[in-house]
């Protein structure tokens, strides 16, 4: 009987060192990065099927246990969690990290601002690796906004969670603003159009004309000198006993004109948007 | 009543199948930066991110990559478009039952037409071969999301998860 007791321990005993020797492990990897081949040891023997779940990842193949399983970049695109299973049912879950800042993706808004103006322009880049992943380690981003013949203006900014904005003020000078997000050799442009601001120094002249009164403007710029676009409006206004007349007139090679009704003794004032020119009064010459 | 119960009992199957279940979201913008978000503004984040995570489980779960369209877009759709098509080659599904989401606005853009937000999902993934179930966790997961405004909604730019700390 004791014998038959000690036969039955000895084959348990082999039977769990032999099943000990067969298990399956998987060795995932501890820092794997997107676009990166990763090997997977495995122990144990025999064939198994092997599974890969993960971001645009989902695989299937045999594999041969004790050998390692290959991944190749392709199979590790994207960053984030992936799983790896054999069939025995035993599995791993490992995260794949973005690689190394390779693209900016960059939004400026708006297209189109009027000059000197404070906190107008945002810029916004988004960093990216070579398989576009966001990049969650801070990176440096360079913006740059400025039009020809003026002095730029610079930011430097650190991403965080692989985002970086800049707010920026209009410059003085009107025209084409090249606005750019750079990223080492990255750059990426876009072009914010920088218009005159309101009207400086608006200011007009009247003279007789054959039915009423003649008035035109100076050329109309800003504070900076810039010409106020064609097709502003110029509104003037004459008051008399008989009352008011406005005449709206559109900016046309710079300077804007209307004809007032015939008046002995009006007072004549001219305006654009919030600002206001000079006044004159009429007396008839 | 012969007829109702086949349709409920069909209704039932399809949620259970294709993951369509409710989703509880919820919003947390008070740190968001640069711009305040509008409450139009968070409700529709809040209904359309709710809708890509039923389109994404409906996605996964059925190997049907047309869900996606509506509200995902750039890399994040690439990506679950290339996972639905490798699933569908291998007849692997993953299915999701979606526990909730707590979600943190970090970003929102001045021209209010992108925002990044982190997300804390609780969810039980399930990795099927077939019908046979080959993998399953519940997991509280981490996400960085950025969505992007288009064609009156919200979609989701790129869904990307962070590793646990």
């Amino acid at each position: 009987m004791l014998r038959l007791i000690q036969f039955a321990f000895l084959l348990a005993a082999l039977l769990f060192a032999a099943r000990v020797a067969d298990a399956a492990e998987l060795r995932v990897p501890t820092d794997a990065i997107a676009g990166a081949e990763v090997s997977i040891p495995t122990t144990g023997s025999g064939d198994a099927t092997f599974y890969l779940f993960g971001p645009g990842a989902a695989i299937k193949r045999s594999v041969k246990l004790g050998e390692d399983i290959r991944l190749t970049g392709n199979d590790l695109q994207f960053s984030g969690r992936y799983t790896a299973a054999l069939s025995n049912g035993e599995s791993g879950v490992f995260f794949v990290a973005p690689s190394k800042p390779a693209d900016v993706a960059f939004l400026a808004r708006p297209s189109r601002v009027p000059a000197s103006t404070r906190q107008v322009i945002s810029g916004t880049a988004f960093v990216f690796d070579s398989n576009h992943n966001l990049v969650t380690q801070p990176t440096a981003v360079d913006f740059n906004l400025g039009v020809s013949q003026g002095r730029p203006e610079t930011r430097t900014v650190n991403t965080k969670d692989g985002v970086a904005y800049v707010i920026l003020d209009s410059g003085r000078q009107a025209g084409a603003a090249q606005f750019t997000a750079s990223l080492n050799d990255d750059n990426v442009r876009r072009v914010v159009q920088v218009t005159a601001s309101d009207p400086c120094n608006l200011r007009m002249r009247a003279q007789p004309a054959k039915n009423g009164i003649l008035v035109e403007t100076d050329p109309i710029r800003d504070c900076a000198g810039n010409p106020v676009p064609d097709g502003t409006i110029v509104t003037f206004t004459e008051v008399d006993n008989s009352g008011r007349s406005t005449v709206d007139a559109r900016i046309k090679k710079g300077v804007a004109q209307a004809q007032l009704p015939q008046s002995d003794s009006a007072q004549l004032s001219v305006a654009a948007g919030v600002v206001v020119g000079n006044e004159i009064h009429w007396s008839g010459r | 009543m012969t007829r109702v119960i086949p349709f409920v009992a069909f209704l039932l199957l399809y949620v259970s199948a294709f993951g369509a279940e409710p989703v509880s979201v919820q919003l947390n913008s008070a740190s968001v930066a640069p711009r305040e978000m509008e409450d139009n503004t968070e409700k529709a984040v809040l209904r359309d991110y709710t809708r890509a995570w039923q389109s994404l489980a409906t996605a996964l779960s059925g190997n049907n990559s047309s869900a996606l369209a509506n509200d995902f877009i750039g890399q994040a759709q690439d990506e679950l478009q290339q996972r639905v098509s490798e699933q569908q080659k291998t007849g692997l599904h993953t299915r999701y039952i979606d526990h909730g989401h707590n979600l943190q606005a970090v970003f929102y853009s001045q021209d209010g037409s992108a925002m990044q937000l982190r997300d804390t999902a609780r969810l039980e993934v399930q990795l099927l071969d077939g019908d046979k179930v080959i993998h399953s966790d519940q997991i509280t997961q981490n996400y960085l999301v950025v969505m992007t405004t288009g064609e009156n909604r919200w979609r989701v730019r790129v869904l990307q998860p962070l590793p646990t700390k």
